[in-house]
Order: structure tokens, then sequence, then C-alpha cells
């Protein structure tokens, strides 16, 4: 069975760089200047515009998140209240101590906490900033931002077990696509013997397929054979391997010079160390681009692990995040929470990782 | 007479020769054999058996029942299997807007303009998000009346009522397209800027002098000279568009939408399978969906394959 997205079906070997533009314009001269300026407002405000409509829906849901009460953000014949300001800010035990005297403190290893009081910082800032603010021409926009929720969500549901199910499943979808992907495609590129050719377009043309086709039956074996139910190895294993891998790196190899591959066979090493040692290095590239796409399959791979999973504790991100919403009826604002822990991480590895990112992930499309 | 000594070391070559032949075929199969083995069990003998199980009725507790063509014959009179494939196919239309908004974008961000990268990179961002996370942000942005839209246009006093987006019957799936479309715009916007980035400025600097105006320089060169790129989108996110799935079950909690108006057949076949556990009908719909998609596949597959050659 495939995870492949089709969206993501084809990473490649284009290489945009989304780091600096093509070409540094030239020092211009004041008018010129401009009248260039003039005429990349109109790009910046089309640029702009889209990236609100992009960035708009993920701010909308973080101001969700930070909302001490359930009040709605637009309210009929007032100001939208879209300027958050610090209120009741901490972790941890005792927020309903500091909602009544307006701060909590029992820090771990204190003597209080030795005494037994629950650990916990909370102070709430509201009635300090809201002197600040009063009267200003902020105060209608203006609410008390709070972490209670974040605190809620990240204690009453498991999130950051989700988090570890996935990070594990993701590793191990990671592991075994390199392995049997980076194993396979050696061969069908850098061997003459019987069946290559057919074995790869065997290979191949289960790329057409799509996965929803074998879907059932797997799942049949999953549940009936296999014992996959309430597992982590059973959202693995059915993906481990991957046709569309297995292309992708003996096109990697296919760039490897074959004199250094006969050169190591003089030498008397083996099949296996020549494959190790002189090819896995050289394939890293492709490996990385692979591992990418892999693992953004299987972190994102919802229905799967929807069909497996009975057992709460073993819920990965994706499934977590959608019981949310039953587990805290009627509370979005937590339910918010829980979409912004979930999101945030994955978008600072992409924007760490970008280059690599959309080079794994782009098409490789001759224009 | 004695054998020149000749003869038989031939002979030792040719039987070392074929002894090698064999080794290296024995090797190369083991270095597939991983790979092959999970194929061979997740993905070869699951397709003959989903057709299989398509003539079939089964519920994982007995036995597979054989049936003949049965499923295909209550498929045709099945009126919510012909609502989904209508769904299906309406989803469709998700294609040519992202084709015309992301070349569009791709153009826009092609320009050498000072902080244009920080642009394409917020504009790819919900490509890797969860379809999961964007199908609940979108349910807070839809919300009833004081989500994003609704709060903003109703305090606006642009609307009365607020817009029934995941609510009514004759919305939801175009709500849930809308999404699609956002999320898929950024991604296949850095297909076609690759494209782009590959149209020799000199075929532009042509066109220009033979008077075309920018709108024509686009027209006559950007589009010719990213062809091969928009066959490539046309065809992976008209597959995604009938595959879509998260985006629905999220959307409208699982039920496939007030009356099965969300109701495509990628969503049927969960249904009929997972929750009816009708596996054999669910099967036959999975080939249905099948065949369907095999049109576009067989084109991707032969696009993958030209492209390769052309490496």
């Amino acid at each position: 069975m495939q995870a492949n997205n089709p969206q993501e079906v084809m990473p490649a070997a284009v290489d945009v760089d989304l780091s600096r533009p093509r070409s540094r314009p030239r020092r211009l001269t004041g008018m010129e200047r401009f009248k260039s300026w003039l005429s990349s407002s109109g790009w910046y405000l089309i640029m702009i515009v889209f990236a609100l409509i992009t960035a708009l829906p993920f701010l909308w849901t973080a101001l969700m998140s930070v909302r001490p009460t359930s009040a709605n953000i637009f309210q009929t014949g007032r100001p939208p209240q879209i300027i958050p300001y610090p209120g009741m800010i901490g972790w941890g035990d005792g927020l309903s101590t500091a909602r009544r005297e307006g701060e909590y403190i029992v820090l771990p290893n204190s003597e209080e906490a030795r005494e037994g009081r629950p650990v916990g910082v909370w102070r709430n800032f509201e009635p300090a900033m809201r002197e600040r603010i009063e009267g200003t021409a902020l105060e209608p926009l203006a609410f008390p931002a709070t972490t209670a929720n974040y605190h809620r969500v990240w204690t009453d549901v498991e999130l950051p077990r989700y988090f570890l199910n996935s990070i594990i499943v993701a590793a191990g979808v990671v592991f075994l696509q390199l392995l049997t992907s980076s194993l396979a495609a050696y061969p069908l590129a850098k061997m003459q013997f019987a069946g290559r050719d057919i074995l790869f377009y065997v290979i191949l043309s289960t790329l057409i397929f799509p996965e929803q086709l074998t879907l059932i039956p797997v799942y049949i074996m999953a549940v009936n054979y296999l014992g996959f139910v309430d597992t982590l190895h059973g959202l693995i294993i059915p993906f481990g391997a991957n046709a569309f891998g297995i292309f992708l790196l003996r096109q990697t190899y296919q760039s490897i010079p074959n004199e250094l591959i006969e050169a190591a066979r003089i030498d008397g090493a083996s099949e296996f160390g020549i494959w190790w040692r002189i090819l896995l290095p050289l394939i890293r590239p492709g490996l990385a681009t692979l591992a990418i796409f892999s693992f953004v399959g299987s972190w994102n791979n919802f229905l799967w692990p929807l069909l497996m999973l009975r057992d709460t504790s073993l819920y990965t991100l994706p499934v977590g995040l959608a019981f949310l919403e039953g587990a805290f009826t009627g509370n979005l604002r937590t339910v918010a929470a829980g979409i912004v822990i979930a999101t945030v991480p994955i978008i600072i590895v992409f924007l760490m990782f970008q280059r690599h990112f959309i080079k794994g992930l782009a098409g490789a499309v001759k224009g | 007479m004695a054998m020149p000594a000749y003869v038989s070391n031939q002979e030792t070559l040719a039987e070392g020769a074929q002894r090698r032949k064999r080794r290296r075929l024995v090797t190369a199969y083991l270095f597939t054999l991983p790979a092959m083995s999970f194929l061979i069990v997740f993905l070869f003998i699951p397709l003959f058996a989903a057709v299989y199980l398509s003539f079939t009725n089964y519920n994982l507790l007995t036995a597979p029942e054989w049936v003949g063509t049965h499923n295909y014959s209550r498929l045709f009179d099945d009126p919510l299997f012909w609502r989904g494939l209508r769904n299906s196919f309406i989803y469709l239309i998700c294609t040519p807007i992202l084709i015309v908004l992301s070349i569009a974008l791709a153009i826009v961000v092609n320009r050498p303009l000072r902080g244009v990268s920080a642009f394409r990179a917020l504009y790819y961002i919900p490509a890797v998000t969860s379809i999961v996370a964007i199908g609940m942000i979108f349910e807070f942005v839809f919300a009833e009346p004081a989500g994003l839209i609704n709060g903003a246009l109703l305090s606006l006093g642009w609307i009365e009522r607020p817009i029934n987006f995941l609510t009514h019957p004759d919305s939801t799936l175009i709500s849930i397209m809308f999404v699609t479309v956002w999320r898929g715009i950024g991604f296949y916007m850095i297909i076609f800027l690759a494209a782009l980035q590959s149209v020799p400025d000199e075929l532009y600097e042509a066109a220009a002098i033979d008077g075309a105006n920018k709108l024509k320089q686009h027209w006559y060169v950007t589009i010719p000279g990213i062809r091969a790129s928009i066959i490539f989108v046309a065809i992976i996110s008209s597959i995604s568009a009938l595959k879509v799935f998260e985006e629905i079950w999220i959307m409208t909690n699982a039920t496939g939408g007030l009356l099965d108006s969300a109701l495509t057949l990628m969503f049927y076949l969960y249904r009929q399978g997972f929750i009816n556990l009708e596996l054999g009908y669910a099967s036959a719909i999975a080939v249905v969906f099948t065949i369907i998609t095999l049109i576009f596949s067989i084109a991707n597959l032969r696009f993958l394959e030209r492209n390769t050659d052309a490496s």
C-alpha cells in the first residue's frame, strides 16, 4: 500500500531557489527608483493580498487559541477584538486561585511544593495592562490573551503522546522506505540480470493504481491476520516499500559512473560492500528527497491510522486532532490551541529546511 | 595426441562466466527481496484480492460469499453511487482553477522583487500543513455566525444573515473545494515557478521586439514554454481531486455533508467499507474508482517515463 498523496507524486530534480530572486536589479537613480517603486508596488499589492488570503485562516486560529472566554471576536455594533495583550499568563496548576487572587506561584522544588501544594505559575497581567491601554485608540480592539487554553489541551488530551507516536511512525516509515528502496534500486539501475526490465516495469506500473484499491484487502489482512489493530508497527509496515521511491533512487543511481563500480568489483569488493560503502554516500541527495517525501506523507497520513486505532493513547497527531472537537465540545478555544501546537512545529521545520523541502516535493518538470 | 591445454582452460572460463552470471542473478534478486516482499504482501496480492472481493459479499466475520456481478448491478441502481460519481466529477473543477491561479501567482513571484522569497515560502506553508489541521482551521473560518468570514461580513454590514458554508446542501461541496484550491495553489505555484525559470529570457525579448505587450508575451511565450508543467499539474491535481477524502471527513464531521451533499466516490467507499462493513460492495466501488483514475494515472505514468528518457 502506498500513502502517496498524488499531489506529492514525483519529487524532483528541479531546484527552485526560494532563498533569493533570480537577479538583482541594478542600482538606479532617484527618478528611476521612484518609477520602479511605482511599478513594483502593484506587484507587491497582489502579493500582499494573496499573503493575507494564505495567512488569515492561520492567524484567525491563533487568535482564537488565546481568547480568555467564549465571547466572539466579532460582535455586532462593536469593533472586532483582534489585538491581544497579556492577560492570564502561566503554566501548571493554580489557575483558579490566580483568577481569584491575581497570582499563583509555586515553583518546583520550592518549599511550598515540598509541603504538597501543586506546582504552577500563573499571573494575571490584565489589570496592569488595561490601565495602559485605557483611553488609547487601541482599547476597543484589544483583549487580554491567555495561555490557559494551551495548558488545558496539553494536559487534558495526550498531545505530547500523539506527537511522539507520529514521530515514531514517520521515522519507521522513512527508515524502511529508504532501506528497501535503496537496496532494490541498485540492481535495477546498475546490474545486468535476467528479468531486470520486467521487474522494473512491474514495480513502476503499480504506480497507476490508487491506494484506495488496495485499501480494503490490506485492511482485511491487518485486522484478520496480522493483528495490526491498535499497534504502531501496524501503521509502519504496510508502507515499508514505495514503488515511487525505487523509481526515484534508480534515477539517482544511474547518474553514478559505471567505472566506479567496476573498479570496486575488480578490487574484490562484494556487491553489498559496494552498495554500503561507495553508493549510499553518493546517492545522499536522492535519499534526502525520498526521506522528506515519505516523512511528510506519513506525518499527514490520516485514513490508515483512523482505521487501525481505537486506543486513544496510540493516536497519531492527525487522528488526535480530528477527535479534539469531540473531546472539547463547544470549547473551540482549546481546539484552536491544539491545532496551533500541532501545526507550528512542522511549519518551523519547513522554514528551516525550505530549500530541501521544495526540492523534494515540487515537481520535476522540465518546462 | 594430448588435448591442447587451452581448450580445457576455455571450458573453465565459460563455466566461470556462467557461475558469475548466476551469482549476479542471485545477488540482484537478494537486493530487491526486502522491497519486493513488502510490495507483494501490501500491493500485488491486495490488487488481485480487491478485484476478487468486488464479486463477493464480505463483512470481515463470515467467509466471503461469491455473488457474481451483483455488486456492480447494485452500484448501477444505487443513487448514492451516482451522487458520489457526480460530486467527484464536480470536484474536478478545482483543476482548471488551480492551474490558472497558480500560474498567475508563479508569474508574480518570479519577478526579482525585494522580499519575494518570503512571500514564496509563505504561500507554500499550506502545502506542508496537514489536511486535517487545515480542515479544522476552515471550520473556524466558515463558522456561523462568528467565523472569520461571517463575523467580518456581518459586522461590516455587508450581509444580513450568515452564509451557510458548511450547513447547507447546496454550498458544502463548493466550500470544501475552496479549501482544496486554497491549499493547492502554493504547491502548484512552485512547480510552475520551476518551469518559468527554465523559459529563456531571449524569447521574451524577441517577443517584445515583435511588439507584443506584457500580456501577449505571457500568452505566446510563457504558456507554450511551460506546457509540459501544465499537463503534469492537470494530471496530478485531477487525480488528487478524485481522491479527496480528509477535507470532507473533517469538515462534514465524518457524515459526508447534509443530505450527503458532499459525498464523493472516495467517501462513499469509506462509508460502505468501514462504517457499514460491506467490504465486497466497497471493493466494487474501489474498482470503478480505479478505472476512472486509471485514465489519469496512465497519462501520469507515460509522462513520467518520457521525462526519464529525456534526462
